[in-house]
């Protein structure tokens, strides 16, 4: 599940002006990490303009790595079940790095969860569902659905 | 609605009363101390408070060992290691630090530094790095705000690289906070006003923000409600011990409360503004804490109006409707901070302080839109919120 949130952030940061904003400030090649210890997890990379790429070689230390204390609470967050401040709230997550940069990815993770979700699902999943009308949400979602399907398919 | 998961943890001793200090030396024999070295700073012993504490040891077996007063207003990892170096240059076996929040960083970082052993302070920046515990470490706390005697945090700068390093630990809270009403009885009425809506600001925030949890609402609502019983009194006679303790427990209990359940975007908005404007910490949450209450209101306004009791007293709570009370608790700290105006001329205002632009707005907005805190904040903010949360504190 974490791997294939992994890719939908990565192909949300090709479709969405908002998140490539967020994202922009960040330096080049800074390197972000969602985990459970000993399990699952994904690790992206910024590249130029604020576009993201798997890291798929996860050996190396990241800039910010925020690791859930148990796989339970992931799949609490990544079920769409507790929103990402509230898993923060409730302590079940540990950061290690700058907290505005931790801030900014929470931030593109709910913006990722807006778009990909129903809304009534999303509203479970962030604070306070954002302005986004029908449509950019439909045609934002075919193509981050379409950019995570075309990945688990070819491999790219 | 019950709490689905929440963690509490506060294992520091409170010892508070106007005799408090005197027990410091019982305290240090327990743990087997006997040679503590005080870290404080110039401002504080040039006002002679060490004087009472160095006074608590007369007639007993301890003696204090050195008085470092060389902490600088921004603790810094230069002054860690010349106060470490002055513990292990005296054979010393505990740390008592005496003052504001700059001083209790620089013992927590001391502290990790002759308990661990090196120089290198920066090995231990981050979350959870400490493994085992440190050496004994008593806060004496000279204001009554900030709450650092009973938080795991420290935060010293690296001039070089000119960043702040957070280091966060359980082994970094002290063993004994000491409130004595000695130690604050001669602080100057303006900074008695900011520290103690510092307080009522962790508290408030501790009781509505999205970590708030039974435990914390205990302390922060009863924080609450000894501020608002007793800063005014203070104010109008600084010499009042008793209520000079009573703040000084309620600054400890809403640290208990924040330091469990986190701060919101009050903040957010006072760490930014601080940066951007150099304004003291505590004058920057009294500038917003009204407005963010307003903004907040639409989510959380049940919890703020529980407030209005420990706020303003049973009478008015009582005839207050329920959907009133969090617009009349918001109210009564904004009669709060007019009263503080008119007693130190404590800004309400942007425009009040002299020291803010409109032209530095964004920028603010900018910086607090990133802050840590936000993320515990009930609302989801955005930019152009809260450029409009600072004009209205404008003026």
């Amino acid at each position: 599940m974490m791997a294939v949130v992994g890719r939908a952030l990565v192909a949300t940061s090709r479709s969405d002006d908002e998140v490539r904003k967020e994202l922009s400030i960040l330096p080049s090649g800074y390197t972000m990490q969602m985990l459970v210890p000993s399990g699952p997890g994904f690790m992206v990379k910024v590249e130029e303009q604020g576009h993201l790429t798997l890291v798929s070689d996860r050996t190396q230390k990241p800039d910010l790595s925020i690791t859930f204390k148990h796989l339970s609470f992931a799949f609490l967050v990544f079920s769409f079940q507790e929103s990402t401040a509230r898993s923060f709230a409730n302590d079940r997550m540990v950061l290690d790095g700058e907290v505005s940069h931790a801030i900014r990815l929470v931030r593109c993770l709910n913006k990722m969860e807006a778009i990909i979700l129903p809304r009534f699902v999303a509203r479970l999943a962030v604070k306070r569902y954002p302005r986004i009308s029908l449509g950019e949400k439909v045609s934002k979602a075919a193509r981050v659905y379409g950019l995570v399907a075309k990945h688990l398919v070819l491999g790219r | 609605m019950a709490k689905p998961y929440y963690e509490f943890f506060s294992p520091v001793k409170v010892i508070a009363g106007h005799k408090a200090l005197e027990h410091i030396p019982f305290e240090l024999k327990t743990l087997g101390c006997s040679r503590p070295m005080i870290v404080t700073d110039k401002g504080v012993r040039g006002a002679g408070l060490i004087d009472h504490v160095a006074g608590a040891f007369d007639s007993t077996s301890i003696d204090v060992a050195i008085i470092f007063d060389d902490v600088p207003p921004d603790s810094s990892l230069e002054t860690v290691r010349k106060a470490a170096e002055v513990y292990r240059g005296n054979n010393c076996d505990a740390i008592i630090a005496v003052g504001g929040g700059s001083v209790i960083d620089t013992s927590k970082g001391t502290n990790i530094l002759v308990s661990e052993g090196g120089d290198d302070l920066k090995a231990y920046s981050g979350a959870h790095i400490l493994k085992r515990r440190l050496k004994p470490f008593y806060v004496i706390p000279t204001t009554s705000g900030t709450g650092s005697e009973t938080t795991l945090v420290a935060v010293v700068s690296d001039l070089e690289k000119n960043v702040k390093l957070p280091f966060m630990s359980q082994f970094l809270m002290p063993d004994a906070a000491i409130l004595d009403s000695r130690m604050t009885l001669t602080l100057p009425s303006h900074i008695t006003a900011m520290t103690a809506m510092d307080a009522l600001t962790h508290a408030v925030e501790a009781y509505t923000c999205l970590a708030a949890n039974p435990l914390s609402d205990a302390y922060a609502y009863s924080a609450v409600k000894k501020i608002s019983e007793n800063l005014m009194t203070v104010m109008e006679d600084p010499k009042d011990a008793d209520a000079r303790l009573e703040l000084a427990q309620a600054s400890t209990m809403a640290g208990i409360a924040f330091s469990n359940s986190m701060v919101g975007l009050v903040h957010s908005l006072g760490h930014a503004l601080g940066a951007v404007c150099h304004l003291p910490h505590g004058l920057c949450m009294s500038l917003f804490l009204p407005y963010v209450l307003e903004y907040n209101r639409d989510i959380n306004g049940d919890k703020v109006g529980e407030l209005l009791l420990p706020l303003a007293g049973s009478e008015l709570y009582a005839t207050t409707p329920k959907e009133q009370r969090a617009a009349k608790a918001i109210a009564f700290i904004r009669e709060l901070r007019d009263k503080l105006y008119n007693s130190c001329q404590l800004p309400r205002t942007l425009k009040e302080t002299g020291k803010v632009s409109v032209g530095q707005i964004e920028q603010v907005a900018q910086l607090a839109i990133d802050d840590g805190s936000i993320i515990y904040n009930p609302n989801e903010s955005d930019f152009d919120e809260l450029v409009d949360i600072l004009k209205r504190a404008w003026e």
